[in-house]
């Protein structure tokens, strides 16, 4: 055998930022976007007619399918969502780009492909000099158009994306917003991607779906070949191609077992979760894009625990009114039903907002965001507690105030929302009752979550934050990836004080970060006392399969001697031990946490 | 010829939805429409997203706005009421 074959087949692991859960074996779809190869030809003078006409209608073919894309957008994500394309399809009809490209083709007598190419590169780099970046940005859309009409003069779109094979992994470089949104999700498995972030179109939009994706892979789309078997374990960020047939053996028992629990899941969903010693454990679902709604009643969740409102601006940009805020939250309240829906009022600021509503800020994770937001702006949290408040007159609805670092910002913001209270009645419009409650996520609150508690009705604890503001770790620099651990002895002392202090105040308290939807973390997180998750919803099933099988009195014990460590490794090796040796049916060793490879 | 003088008021700019919307309510009119920056730098062919994105033009900047043609007069009223109404973006 030579030496390259035998490259070929040797099992390869790429790590990357696991942006959606779950594990997935499957086969490598290559999808291409950006470099796409086009030559240079020089056709005939008597040709020249022919290749416009070619243009023109590839020019047609690429906007009837981004009239279809559009429409598909506006249906599964929302039409906020679907405005980008309406930007894409007046690129299209630019005569000033048309009519560059046509006397590109006449005057240097190229074929479309090229003339294409040639006037869109021009066209970026008057882009790449805009000195704002909001704007700046937007030549990632000509490259989108672009692509299209290349795809479109080689006589149609990639069709393969189209007409999936049931076990299909989405391997790319970047998916740009068309592409995500024209892919046959039905039977998309898995995304693997060589660039992106956790907030980027690819991620939102996976984690939507409910499919795993991995991002920030450097290479890997280089490296596979449609076809090749892949494993794609995004709830460890890593990548397998070519498994060896034991790597297979390992991982496909895992993912038939996840098929059976969710095949089940559908008759037990309605019921009562109970643990083996009978303690009832709510799990409901995180909620953001409208795609997301579908699976609240599919996986069987306990209402909604987290809706996101944010993604309300900041999929348009622009700030909705008060109508148009009641109305999503009536939907919101309506999907829910009677175990009602937690609002969280809008996260903004930092990353979620990027630079053009906020200026750029040094250090957005710590800036002007969240409550602090809009406490600065009042009138942004007068309108939504209006909007609140006035949905809540029609179903369940509660509001969580979004990175409270004491009781201050707790008393500002319920004061704010009281007077709107106070305002509407007066003003004799329909109101319901809601609780308001705090997010625990900043370490100081957390510190003195005995003094919150007393102030509001519940709690809910950002885990995905306050991980990364305990340990300083910016959980998307893979740099410090190796710090970013949620079974941290800190992170659980938090936990474990925050879920005190609501007991002794009589209040619930919600766990809504990813740990939640980890099983082995779940366990964890029941043995220092939670009894309320909130997750997406397509987690559900195997966190409720995990929970009916435990002792509550067991995780507690395993619990209190997570609390005693020093060490994360040392959280985690217990885990691992204490596990498998008490329930050896219910994790098998990649549901635990991977030992650490020593360097 | 009529002339109008607006200010970009929405935050984000001629950004991408607000671009398709000049864009979309200039070519419903007849009339030659330009946009131009106050300072000169730069000026486009309001037809043309392309064109009007290039202009850059952020929260704050003065634009000129130009129209020609049969329906001149009601082409500049509607797009200066679009930058009056920051394209239908609130201030937070």
């Amino acid at each position: 055998m030579s030496k390259r074959a035998k490259r070929e087949v040797r099992e390869e692991r790429w790590r990357g930022l696991a942006v959606s859960e779950g594990l997935v074996v499957g086969r490598v779809l290559r999808i291409h976007a950006g470099a796409r190869q086009v030559y240079r030809a020089t056709i005939d003078e008597a040709d020249i007619e022919r290749e416009t006409r070619r243009l023109r209608a590839a020019v047609r073919l690429a906007r009837m399918q981004l009239l279809q894309v559009k429409a598909r957008a506006e249906k599964e994500l929302g039409a906020d969502h679907a405005y980008i394309f309406d930007a894409h399809l007046l690129m299209l009809e630019d005569r000033k780009l048309l009519d560059d490209i046509e006397s590109f083709i006449r005057v240097e007598r190229a074929n479309a492909e090229w003339a294409v190419k040639v006037v869109a590169d021009r066209l970026l780099a008057v882009y790449a000099e805009i000195k704002d970046d909001y704007l700046r940005e937007r030549g990632s859309d000509i490259e989108d158009v672009t692509q299209r009409l290349l795809f479109a003069l080689s006589g149609g779109a990639d069709a393969r994306a189209r007409q999936l094979k049931d076990d299909a992994v989405i391997v790319a470089e970047n998916l740009l917003p068309s592409a995500v949104a024209e892919l046959d999700f039905e039977h998309a498995r898995a995304i693997a991607t060589d660039a992106g972030g956790w907030t980027s179109h690819t991620a939102i939009i996976a984690r939507g779906l409910g499919i795993p994706a991995i991002v920030g892979l450097r290479d890997l789309h280089r490296r596979a070949r449609t076809g090749d078997m892949i494993v794609v374990d995004a709830n460890r960020g890593e990548i397998i191609l070519h498994p060896s047939q034991a790597t297979l053996e390992k991982f496909q028992t895992g993912t038939t077992r996840r098929r059976d629990t969710r095949v089940a899941s559908a008759e037990t969903a309605r019921a009562p979760l109970l643990t083996q010693d009978q303690i009832e454990i709510f799990l409901r679902a995180n909620v953001e894009l409208p795609a997301e709604f579908e699976g609240i009643r599919k996986f069987g969740a306990r209402g909604i625990g987290l809706y996101r409102s944010e993604f309300l601006l900041t999929q348009r940009g622009t700030l909705p009114s008060e109508d148009e805020q009641c109305e999503a939250y009536k939907k919101i309240a309506a999907l829910a039903g009677e175990d009602g829906a937690t609002v969280r009022l809008f996260d903004l600021g930092g990353d979620k907002i990027g630079n053009s509503l906020a200026g750029a800020e040094h250090n957005p994770a710590l800036g002007l965001r969240a409550i602090r937001y809009s406490l600065r702006h009042p009138d942004l949290l007068r309108m939504q507690s209006r909007a609140v408040l006035r949905a809540a007159a029609h179903g369940h609805l509660n509001i969580v105030l979004p990175m409270v670092a004491d009781v201050r910002d707790v008393r500002c913001a319920k004061e704010i929302i009281n007077e709107e209270r106070v305002k509407l009645e007066s003003e004799k419009v329909k109101i319901g009752a809601v609780k308001i409650g705090a997010m625990i996520e900043v370490p100081s609150a957390a510190l003195l979550s005995p003094s919150i508690a007393r102030e509001v009705d519940f709690f809910s604890l950002g885990t995905n934050d306050l991980v990364q503001y305990l340990l300083a770790v910016d959980r998307s620099n893979e740099d410090v990836a190796d710090w970013f651990r949620s079974l941290h002895p800190s992170v659980l002392q938090s936990l474990r004080n925050t879920l005190d202090a609501a007991r002794e105040a009589g209040i619930p308290a919600v766990i809504c970060g990813e740990m939640a939807g980890t099983p082995a973390y779940a366990v964890i997180l029941i043995g220092l006392g939670a009894t309320d998750f909130s997750m997406t919803s397509s987690s559900i099933p195997r966190v409720r399969r995990v929970v009916a099988g435990i002792d509550v009195s067991e995780a507690r014990d395993i619990a209190m001697q997570c609390l005693e460590c020093e060490t994360a490794d040392d959280v985690e090796e217990l885990v691992r031990s204490e596990f498998s040796a008490r329930w050896p049916q219910l994790f098998s060793a990649e549901t635990l946490p991977s030992p650490k490879e020593k360097k | 010829m009529v002339e109008r003088r607006v200010v970009i008021t929405n935050r984000l700019g001629l950004h991408a939805r607000a671009a398709a919307q000049l864009v979309r309510t200039a070519t419903r009119f007849q009339s030659f429409v330009r946009v131009e920056r106050m300072d000169g730098s730069a000026n486009a062919d309001a037809k043309s997203i392309l064109s009007v994105l290039m202009l850059a033009a952020a929260h704050g900047v003065e634009l000129r706005l130009t129209a020609e043609g049969d329906d001149e007069k009601e082409a500049i009223e509607e797009l200066s009421s679009l930058f009056a109404g920051g394209f239908g973006e609130r201030e937070p």
